[in-house]
């Protein structure tokens, strides 16, 4: 009996990303009236993705991509986006201080065997990217802001968020020093890339909220 | 599979799966022993050691990523007889209780100071965040300033 | 001298000829065994006595010298980081008359007979064997100046000694050239000892004698251990408290690379594989069934360690406070504070393992441990083996901290050598570290205290809740607790130390817990150390009373309230102790006795955005003759520093059996950002003996940080790990 309610318990977190995506899925599909999207929010900030702007920042909102686009000069970590253990900070070229760098412990590749995620270029974005704290639609203007986004232009902006290694490590998180995967983001990488695409294509635009 | 890489100035090559955890390459297949397992999730430091002269905390660091670097043990931090100004700082002050994590914060505190040369209290907090569960950190403090003095004062 | 104590020399004298070839071993047995454990008062144990050193002096080998100028003294004790191996040098080189660092200390393995019975801990190594070693050492001092006389020619009043060197005339001998070919020993009577005015190495700073090892990363650990033709090993532990092994499929794990074979036994699995990752993935590929009792959470064991549950025991008893403080609770002129701290790990850096070789009938293994003489009783027992053939080699701890007075991975390892043949290493990773760690227990306090009409206490109460801490002890016969009736260990610093106030009474409760705890540094002392002073501190305030002079009013006039007295007045002194808050930093004081040894600190704190920050600890300790005060100091220091730790960070939990977290960072520690900037420690001689060091400045550290907080917040904090948020 014991042995049953283990099972579910250790299955939970997985169960929980599961329907996630199977309802991102479903929510496609049927085009569900948008108040009964918002009553199953599968995001902290974000409405459930529908249209691309939606969908893309779903995922710019999980903890995925916001545990290391801190506000200030720590970075987060985990699921309940805790900031990062032993003080960590983000030095003057956000790779971390002097004996203490991003790459003192993150690697190229996630690191199943320790825990500890890794991919290239692991590092904490920069301060003008922080979007700890924002809304979606801050973030967005954030993230469009050549003065804050590295002067990238909308290509590149499209880019960076389709293609950069760091960005798509979101969908292989690994897993964590307990050996539990991580949390997914709340729409699969191939949608989302495809949203960026289409949002984008369709002109970038940022709706008012 | 073969990976090459030089530690503590001299060349190595070793045939093991490329996933292997530098650390235990360096303990068991090498047999230096002064790099410490402590928690095998980079959580306390006593693995750390020298990759190219970056502090690295080797029991997550696939050997791979060794390939083609110099890699520093603290049996390698001094050359000979000649202690390393850490070393010799954590000699002066006395430092060492049960002595387990302290080659993971000598090394660390080595690669500090070869950014850092005069490192203040707070760049020491900030960058030396290993374990130790003695309590050893009041002498580290103070060794950490000394070996500094040390250090600069023979460069 | 009966017949039958000299024909125990001659076997003496055999055995260590045997053992070390040529040389000289020495064996002084006595009256150090005289008197049990056990048998005295509880009371006695707990608060002042320096139980006898329980161990072997006879007939085993405790020091050796070789012809070729070796000094080597096999410690019984074990090298910790406690600075043991330090003192013990400076003992005996103070009545060998030979410098420090010519002493080799080395860890006795249990086959040369010097088996410690009492194990390493309880802050008594020094304290132990303060005695017996410079008697030890006197006497071979007088054995070697015997033979050198008979050499030289001369009289043993000629002699003189110096470095190790004894020489008449013109003529000198080093003792390796006394000891060489010399095969008939005479042992005198022990000689007196030197006076403390005399001492040349007792009471100096002298460097640790493992410190070059120790700077240079030498493998020297229990986990450092190498044999040739050694394999890795892995076991599993249970995941869940109050838990047992159902059924274990291996399919997979038997295929995976490197694995050379599965051991089942009744209470492990084991995989045995070429290195340690082939055998820790292995082991994790291992599907594990587990049987669960009973569902167990946090809240519950909380529930269950409140005072009013278990078994009592009163330990303490002046006038009749219950119905005092009972009346005064009635009437609301009592002051009632209710204290809760939590279970805590050991957390020591160097996993629990054992290196094991089970061959031809010897077994042999090499680990960290506090309890050589335990661990070779559970091998031999589990193996089937007589103790003759079994030698345990104990290695420097990568720390202590009681963590391993229970060496199951001795027997695990030896099980899994015997199994395969061939020399295996086996250590745990860190979650299981933390998952089977033997916890300081939680507890929960209630303090109440009156005070007359001139604001001094009339009375005091002081009840208290804890699981196992000596208890269930491998350390303890099972019938310790039918003995003694309290548990020794949660007891410890619980009793009141201010003995002049009227009506005192301290009444522990025992509670069995679902999971195991046991010896973390100071027992009980931290926990009741933060509950009493914290209420001293209250009642003080309530009487309009500084701190420091409240307590000094309320201690008994007898020798240990004289030492106790000036411990406080010196720190109090030496801090210029204040109860203003200046500059947003206040001070708070506490102080505790441990063991007999008295321990004040004042710790100066700031609260910004509720973070508590301890920028400063004054603390003087007086534990008699300091044989090293840099030590001493340095033990001081890491109390105050592990007590910063576990009062302010440190804390474990429990959901669904399951014991959390597992790893450092989640399990937060104090760190070099959290160890105060300044530490001022007095030393005060205030016996002439070497007192306990080890653990009693672990008792003041919470309180003091509390009552400052206190003094800046208006907020008494009941709870540890403190915090303001």
């Amino acid at each position: 009996m014991m042995k049953k309610s283990n099972f579910k318990f250790f299955l939970l977190p997985l169960f929980i990303v599961v329907c996630s995506i199977v309802m991102t899925m479903a929510f496609e599909i049927e085009e569900v009236p948008e108040t009964e999207m918002t009553s199953n929010s599968l995001s902290e900030n974000a409405a459930p993705a529908n249209e691309p702007f939606d969908k893309m920042m779903a995922v710019l909102t999980h903890k995925r991509c916001v545990n290391c686009h801190p506000a200030g000069d720590r970075p987060h970590q985990g699921e309940d986006s805790h900031v990062h253990n032993f003080g960590v900070q983000r030095g003057e070229d956000n790779h971390g201080v002097a004996a203490l760098r991003c790459e003192s412990c993150h690697q190229q590749e996630n690191n199943n065997y320790s825990g500890v995620p890794g991919a290239p270029e692991w590092s904490v974005a920069p301060l003008s990217m922080a979007w700890e704290g924002l809304t979606r639609v801050e973030i967005a203007q954030s993230m469009m802001d050549p003065a804050k986004n590295g002067g990238r232009n909308l290509a590149e902006i499209v880019k960076h968020l389709t293609e950069h290694e760091l960005v798509l490590w979101a969908w292989e998180p690994g897993v964590d020093a307990e050996g539990n995967p991580r949390e997914l983001p709340p729409v699969p990488k191939d949608e989302y890339i495809k949203a960026v695409k289409d949002w984008a294509a369709a002109g970038a635009v940022i709706p008012a909220e | 599979m073969k990976i090459s890489f030089n530690i503590n100035g001299s060349a190595q090559t070793v045939d093991v799966d490329e996933k292997t955890p530098l650390l235990w390459v360096v303990r068991d297949l090498l047999d230096l022993k002064g790099t410490k397992f402590g928690c095998g999730k980079a959580a306390c430091g006593a693995c750390t050691l020298h990759v190219d002269g970056e502090s690295v905390r080797s029991c997550s660091f696939p050997v791979k990523y060794a390939a083609g670097k110099d890699i520093t043990t603290i049996e390698g931090l001094s050359s000979g007889d000649a202690l390393h100004a850490v070393q010799q700082a954590w000699k002066e002050e006395i430092v060492p209780q049960c002595g387990y994590c302290q080659p993971g914060f000598m090394m660390a505190t080595a690669a500090m100071l070869d950014k850092i040369p005069n490192p203040t209290d707070e760049d020491i907090d900030n960058n030396i965040v290993n374990i130790c569960r003695c309590g050893t950190y009041y002498r580290m403090r103070k060794a950490i300033h000394r070996a500094a003095e040390i250090k600069n004062t023979n460069s | 001298m009966s017949a039958s104590k000299s024909k125990k020399k001659g076997l003496r004298r055999r055995k260590f000829l045997k053992y070390s070839g040529i040389g000289l071993g020495l064996i002084i047995g006595g009256g150090y065994l005289s008197r049990h454990m056990w048998r005295r008062s509880i009371f006695e144990i707990a608060e002042s006595a320096i139980v006898p050193y329980n161990g072997n002096l006879s007939p085993n080998i405790w020091f050796q010298i070789t012809p070729a100028n070796e000094i080597i003294l096999h410690s019984s004790k074990v090298e910790m980081g406690q600075g043991t191996f330090t003192g013990l040098a400076q003992l005996a080189a103070e009545e060998l008359e030979v410098e420090v660092e010519k002493i080799k200390v080395v860890h006795a393995d249990t086959a040369s007979g010097n088996i410690d019975g009492m194990s390493t801990g309880g802050s008594l190594s020094i304290a132990t064997l303060w005695q017996p070693v410079r008697e030890m050492a006197a006497t071979m001092r007088e054995m070697l100046k015997q033979k050198a006389a008979e050499k030289l020619g001369v009289g043993i009043a000629d002699l003189k000694v110096e470095n190790g060197v004894i020489s008449a005339g013109g003529n000198a001998l080093t003792y390796g050239e006394v000891v060489e070919g010399v095969t008939d020993w005479e042992f005198p009577d022990t000689p007196k000892l030197k006076e403390a005015k005399d001492f040349k190495y007792i009471g100096k700073p002298v460097a640790r004698v493992d410190l070059h090892d120790k700077v240079v990363g030498a493998p020297m650990f229990g986990i450092d251990v190498e044999v040739p033709d050694m394999l890795h090993a892995s076991v599993v532990r249970p995941e869940k408290i109050d838990a047992k092994l159902k059924s274990v499929d291996s399919s997979k794990a038997a295929s995976m690379p490197g694995v050379i074979k599965i051991v089942e036994e009744k209470d492990f699995v084991g995989v045995i594989a070429e290195t340690h990752v082939q055998a820790e993935n292995a082991r994790n590929a291992l599907k594990v069934e587990w049987e669960i009792n009973k569902s167990w959470d946090l809240a519950e064991v909380r529930a269950m360690t409140k005072v009013g549950n278990g078994k009592l025991t009163v330990i303490q008893k002046e006038g009749d406070a219950k119905s005092i403080l009972d009346d005064a609770e009635e009437e609301g002129s009592v002051v009632k504070l209710e204290f809760n701290t939590p279970i805590g790990a050991h957390a020591q850096i160097e996993p629990n393992g054992a290196t094991a070789l089970v061959k031809d009938g010897k077994a042999t293994v090499w680990l960290s441990t506090q309890v050589p003489l335990i661990t070779l009783n559970e091998v031999s027992d589990r193996l089937g083996m007589d103790k003759e053939n079994v030698n345990i080699i104990p290695k420097f701890l990568g720390g202590g901290f009681g963590r391993r007075l229970h060496t199951p991975n001795a027997v695990q390892a030896a099980l899994m050598s015997k199994a395969i043949g061939r020399p295996v290493k086996c250590f745990f990773d860190r979650k299981q570290e933390f998952q089977n760690d033997t916890f300081r227990p939680p507890t929960h306090h209630i303090v109440r205290g009156k005070l007359d009409a001139n604001g001094n206490i009339e009375a005091i109460g002081h009840d208290f809740s804890s699981g196992d801490v000596a208890f269930n002890s491998a350390l303890m016969p099972p019938i310790a607790g039918t003995i003694l009736g309290a548990d020794i260990g949660a007891i410890r610093g619980g009793a009141i130390q201010y003995r002049s106030i009227p009506n005192i009474r301290a009444e522990s409760w025992h509670v069995d817990l679902p999971f195991a705890t046991s010896w973390w540094r100071s027992l009980g002392l931290l926990a009741n150390t933060f509950a009493i002073e914290s209420s001293i501190d209250e009642l003080a305030i309530k009487a309009q009373k500084n701190p420091v002079d409240f307590r000094l009013s309320h201690i008994e006039d007898n020798e240990a309230g004289k030492r106790l007295r000036n411990v406080i007045k010196t720190c109090a002194e030496k801090a210029g102790y204040t109860d203003e808050v200046v500059n947003g930093r206040a001070m708070g004081f506490a102080a505790s006795t441990d063991a007999g040894s008295p321990c004040a600190q004042v710790v100066e704190v700031s609260v910004v955005d509720n973070q508590i920050k301890v920028h400063k600890v004054t603390a003087v300790l007086d534990c008699g003759i300091a044989v090293n005060p840099d030590q001493v100091r340095a033990q001081v220091e890491g109390c105050i520093i592990m007590g910063i730790s576990a009062s302010m960070f440190e804390q474990m939990d429990l959901k669904d059996n399951k014991l959390f977290p597992v790893i450092y960072g989640p399990y937060q520690m104090a760190m070099m950002r959290d160890a105060p900037k300044e530490i001022d420690v007095v030393l005060i001689e205030g016996a002439d003996f070497a007192g306990p060091v080890g653990e009693p400045p672990l008792g003041p550290i919470g309180a003091a940080i509390g009552n400052a907080v206190r003094r800046i917040t208006g907020k008494r904090l009941t709870d540890l790990p403190m915090s303001l948020a």
